[in-house]
Parts: C-alpha cells; structure tokens; sequence
C-alpha cells in the first residue's frame, strides 16, 4: 500500500506486483513479466528474459562454417528457415559466393513461404491472447501445416529445414512444386479474405484490438523496433524494398504499411503481408528460370574467407534481422546477432504502461515474440 | 403414461399432506431426482462442449474412451478425485471450501424450486422469481471470497471483478425479470408459465429484454465473451487457479450445475417452461434448456473475451438503458 496523489486528491494506491510467466498461457514461451498492477491497470510492467540462453553466438565461434546451420534455425523455431538463410548469407558474403539464379528464386519462394507460415502462427496466437481459446487457432495451424507441407515437398524437412548451401540451396524445388503451390495459394487467398471478415465483423474483437496498445511512428523509431510492429506505426522501412537481395526489386509487390500504430495495425499489416507474399509466389513461380540451383557441397574445410567483416540484413517476418560477423579462415571469429524480437519485446515496457491487465497480454501478442531469438 | 402420473400424484398427496415427515421424504426424493437430472445434464454438456468445439475447430475431440469419447469426462473426474489437494500456504482453505459448496448448493437449491412441470414443483412460493434473483446475486461475492481467500493475485484481480462484473449487469437483468413479472401480473413462476401459454412467448412479446437477459446470463454464469473473471489467456484461471484435484472437479461441477440453471431460466422466462404439444412438460423444458445451452457452446467458439472496463460501459451504456426501454414499452404495449 502506497500514498499517491490522484486528481489532485491524497489517495491510497493499491498496487499488487504480480509475477507472470514463465509458466502462463500468454507469454509464448518462457517469458518472465513483472507487473504492478493497480485495481486492474498496468503501471508498470518489466521483462525479464534469459530463460531460453544457449549461447548461440559463442557456440558458432567453436564450429566451422557449415556446422553453424541448425543452431540458427532453432533461434526462432517459428520461422527457421529465415535465419539459416540469413546466416548462410552472412557466410557467402565473408566467402564472395555468388548464388545462383535459380537459387535465389527459390530462396526467396522458400523464405515468403516461411513469412506466411510465420504470419499464420501469429493470427492464433493473437486470437488465444485475447480470449478466443483455440478456434482461430486451429484454424491456422490448419493452414500454416499445410505450408510446412510444401516447405517439406521442398526441403525434405517438415520443421527444421538446413536446405540452406553455399552458393544455392541443398534440394532444388520437385516437379510438382509449383502446381501444389498455386493450389495453396488459391485457398489460402480465400481463406485470409475469409478470417478477416469473421475478425473484423467481430465487435468485440474490434473494441480489444482498436485504439489499445499505441506506438506512434516517433517512438517507435527511438525505441528501434522493426518489422511489421514499425510498419504498423507509419513507417516506410522494409529490408525488401529499402535495400534489396536476391530478386526482390525484380518481383512487383507493394510494402504494407498502416499509421495508427495500435494492436489493429499490427494485425492488419500482418495480414496484408500475407497476402502479398503469397501475390510474391506467384510471381516468383511464374519468372522463375530453368537451370540449376544447386550450390556448392557441403563439406568442413571450405575456400578460405576473403572478407574480414560482413554485415547481412534480411526481412524475417518479425522484423529486421541483421547478423554480423568477423571472419576467420574456416569459422568464425565472433558473430553478432541483432534479433528483432529482442528490440520488439523492449518497447512491451513503454507500450503495455497504463494499459489495463488484459491488454497487456493483447499487446505482447501483438508483439509476436519468440522467446529462442530474444534469449539466442 | 398414466402410471407415471399416478406416481406424480402420489407424490404430490405426500407433499401436501401435512405430515411433516411425508412432506420431507417427499422433497428429498425430488431433490435427488433433481440431482440426477443435474448430473447428467452436466456430464452430457461437458460432452457435448468439447465435442461441438472440436468440430468447429476442426479437431475430433475426445474419441478413445467409450463410444465417440463419451466417457472422456469420466475419466477427468477420476483422475481429479485422485489426486493430491494442494492448498497453497497462504489460502484460507475453510473460506475457499465454502465459496464453492455455496455456489453450488445456491444452484441447486435454485434448480430444485423451478417447476419443471405444473404439478412437479416442490415449493411454489408466491415470490419464486424474486428469491431466485436473491440467490443470484450472491453467487458473485461467493466468487469474490473465494478469489481472496485462495491467496493468489490472480485471484485477488478476479476478485475484484467479479464485483465489478456484478455492478454491469446485475440491475439491467432484474429490470428484466420485473418486465416479466409485469407480463404475468406475479412473480409466481408458476404463473409466469402459465402467461406464456396464454399469450405467448416472453421472448417474442419483450424481444429486447429477451437479449438482455441473456447477456447477462451468459455474463452471470461465467460463459464466454463474458469470462472475465477467470479469463484462462490473462489470470490463467482467475479465482480458480489455486484450486486443486478434488474441489477444481468440483468447480467444474458447478460450471455445468450453473449453466443448467441459467438455461433453465432462459426457457422458463422467456421460451414458455414446460408448455408444449404432445410430449410431457419435463421433457419441454429440458429440451428447451438444452437449445439455449447448445447457443452458448457456439458463443464460445467463436467469439473473443470482453475487456472488464468495456463490460461496465456495456452495462451502463446500453444494458441498463435498453431494460428500461424494455419495462416501459412492455408496460405501454400489455398492461395499460
């Protein structure tokens, strides 16, 4: 119990510090939040991360290249495929591989694939955060397994993917990749377009989503959180489009942005995003050339490293992804990871404050965190 | 068909018939009637709940004990009975017992003195409806001792909305029940049926309070979108969360006894009671309760939780306003 003043009256505050996680339903993984909670409104609330450290960073430093790809993909087991991608960048570009044409068709049909899967996985989780147990849930994974389904017609591989090689990809895509993939496209476009309107016709979805969880675009500029949760405050910056790999500035697709920068926006932008990327795959397939995508074999003691210092930076789903890195000869010297859910989960603090108690769960779902990348 | 009324009759004759002790094993032969139809209507719906919400959410739902699962919820409750009561070392366990044997024992006694038929009522008190609401309105400050008692914060936050919770929609539904009781001059609940049979459906004759009346039902009874107080993605369980093995089958006893009475007042306020062609009234009624319950299952499937704040503006903008509506258009349409 604490005295405060409040429209200009002495009052008695209660305020109860609550521990939450890392054993809650909400906090997607093992998320620790301190909050003190005043009658049922957030004053404040802390993170407190660590819980999932491996030490991924320091482990890479002991390996050869190539034996670094699994320790990438398991950082955000949701999206895997993007962050072996963007390691195995990272060490083309310490190496000066050049990757093949049909190779980064693919890896970019591989990579929208992941974001939609991504994007998928976020919609259920977000609809169980804000109370709707399981049914957009289901739904989703639904239809995000079906996703892992091509990515496993692809890759071989159903969650953990490693089809990453230097120079190209380990599988190039099966015959009978592109008509499957169309197919999918076809009923996912219908069935996004179908979610929306039950979402959006949904008042009390509305209400618990409009207005609630504000970051406008200044702050979210000085607090650096990327990916869609920056778009969703009106800013134009997408890794894509603002510097552009593989065949991105080739393939015709818009950048979605909104400028409310509430929980709204950032689902909304999240939904624009897939279908855009599936727009994306469509066009991809369509100008995708004949020839080979393989790359180079996998082995241990590769062409020594002719850069010293490399800095990669790819649109992940959840934002920004940039992995630097120091080259030796055969491993690394020192590799930085700079995780965008690490920055997104920083600005929870300042956007959760004042907020009421079931909000704050709103607006970590609306984060979209991974506990693997924040913790690395 | 004649023989089981002539056991109604009977029955009746002991009830009426001045003998104090004929009149006691009369009522408690009802009472475990009731009790058994509550038990089973409850069993059926936590049943019919996990399976109708696996459908919608394109899963199979319980499929591997007895035929299509049926006897899934048999072996929770095994399983519940079976294990350890873990009471948390700063819980008033006395006080957290308590909340739930009054919920409990309040529902039942609620649904013991509903008519189920015109002759099948133990009790028929001239102000049956207002003793009911009575009985109602405490069941939230039973949640709100329970929520402080078991010593856990997030109990502590349930705890305070439940109170909240009764603020936003307790008013608007009494506003209702004496819209009712206007309709049928009485607050006899015998009599209320009896109306509805000469003049048709409360829910048709009142539609805005029929709605009304519901959503405050729907909050009342703890069903979704109004499951605020023990909201499963934010307080984990609400008031529930320290609850263990034994008294949490317990609490889900009384989830399934307090819906059974919610639906059962729907249907008898608002969808005509027992009245009905052909078939005896008891099973109307039932099958009416079972219509309304089966509508929730749906609500909760698909519709997403209410914020606490929002419930009180919902309440206060629009619930309260509307009954009073409600009572006015309802006095200037039937009574003057």
């Amino acid at each position: 119990m604490e005295f405060g003043i409040r429209n200009g009256k002495v009052m008695v505050i209660m305020v109860t510090r609550i521990n939450i996680g890392p054993v809650h339903p909400s906090t997607h993984g093992v998320l620790r939040l301190v909050a003190d909670i005043e009658g049922d409104t957030v004053e404040n609330v802390e993170a407190h991360i660590g819980m999932l450290h491996r030490g991924v960073e320091k482990l890479v430093e002991t390996r050869k290249y190539l034996q670094s790809h699994p320790y990438m993909e398991k950082l955000d087991y949701v999206s895997p495929l993007a962050y072996d991608e963007t390691y195995v960048s990272a060490v083309e570009a310490a190496l000066g591989v050049d990757v093949k044409e049909r190779a980064q068709y693919v890896r970019v049909i591989e990579l929208e694939l992941q974001r939609v899967a991504s994007h998928l996985l976020f919609l259920g989780t977000m609809c169980n955060d804000i109370g709707q147990m399981f049914t957009m849930f289901m739904w989703t994974f639904e239809d995000r397994d079906m996703v892992l389904r091509l990515l496993e017609q692809a890759t071989g591989e159903r969650m953990f993917y490693v089809n990453m090689r230097l120079g190209g990809v380990n599988l190039d895509l099966p015959k009978d990749f592109e008509e499957n993939c169309i197919a999918f496209i076809n009923r996912e476009e219908k069935r996004i377009r179908e979610y929306e309107h039950y979402l959006e016709s949904n008042p009390v979805f509305m209400e618990r989503m409009k207005g609630v969880g504000i970051l406008n675009r200044d702050d979210a500029v000085e607090l650096g959180v990327t990916g869609p949760v920056l778009r969703a405050s009106g800013v134009q910056y997408d890794v894509r489009k603002n510097n552009p790999y593989y065949v991105y500035d080739r393939l015709n697709f818009e950048m979605q942005t909104e400028h409310k920068g509430d929980n709204f926006a950032r689902y909304k932008v999240r939904m624009l995003e897939i279908k855009e990327s599936l727009r994306l795959i469509k066009n991809a397939l369509r100008m995708i050339p004949e020839g080979d995508a393989i790359g180079m074999p996998v082995k241990l003691i590769l062409p020594a490293a002719k850069n010293r210092e490399v800095m990669v930076r790819r649109e992940v789903p959840r934002g920004e992804l940039m992995m630097y890195m120091i080259a030796d000869p055969q491993s690394p010297y020192r590799l930085s990871i700079r995780s965008p859910n690490f920055v997104n989960l920083s600005a929870l603090e300042y956007v959760a404050r004042g907020c009421k108690t079931a909000d704050l769960f709103a607006i970590l779902g609306s984060l979209d965190m991974v506990m693997g990348c924040v913790d690395k | 068909m004649t023989s089981s009324y002539n056991i109604i009759g009977l029955w009746q004759a002991w009830l009426n018939s001045g003998n104090l002790l004929l009149s006691a094993i009369a009522v408690l032969i009802y009472a475990i009637g009731v009790m058994i139809v509550i038990a089973i209507f409850s069993y059926m719906f936590g049943w019919a709940e996990r399976k109708i919400i696996a459908k919608i959410q394109h899963r199979h739902g319980p499929t591997y004990v007895g035929k299509y699962g049926i006897l899934q919820n048999l072996a929770d409750l095994i399983k519940l009975l079976s294990k350890e009561n873990i009471v948390p070392s700063n819980a008033n366990l006395r006080l957290m017992q308590l909340s739930v044997i009054f919920i409990l024992s309040a529902s039942t006694f609620l649904v013991l003195i509903l008519p189920f038929a015109h002759s099948l009522q133990v009790a028929n008190f001239g102000t049956g409806l207002l003793i009911v609401f009575v009985f109602i309105s405490f069941m939230p400050l039973a949640v709100f001792v329970g929520g402080v008692s078991s010593g856990n914060k997030f109990g502590h936050i349930s705890a305070q909305r439940s109170v909240l919770m009764l603020l936003s929609y307790e008013l608007p539904m009494v506003l209702v029940v004496a819209a009712a009781a206007m309709l049928s001059g009485s607050f006899n609940i015998q009599q209320v049926v009896l109306t509805q049979a000469s003049r048709g459906y409360f829910a048709l004759l009142m539609p805005i309070g029929f709605v009304i009346f519901f959503i405050a039902m729907l909050a009342e009874f703890e069903r979704p979108p109004f499951d605020i107080r023990e909201a499963d993605s934010e307080l984990i369980s609400g008031w529930l969360t320290d609850f263990s093995s034994p008294y949490y089958a317990l609490v889900l006893f009384i989830d399934y006894t307090r819906m059974f009475l919610g639906s059962l007042l729907v249907a008898i306020i608002f969808l005509g009671g027992w009245s009905g062609p052909v078939l005896p009234g008891p099973v109307w009624l039932i099958f009416k309760a079972t219509l309304v319950a089966l509508f929730t299952i749906i609500i909760r499937a698909t519709t997403v939780r209410m914020r606490i704040d929002r419930m009180l503006r919902l309440g206060w903008m629009w619930l309260l306003p509307l009954s009073l509506i409600n009572l006015i258009l309802t006095y200037i349409i039937f009574v003057a």
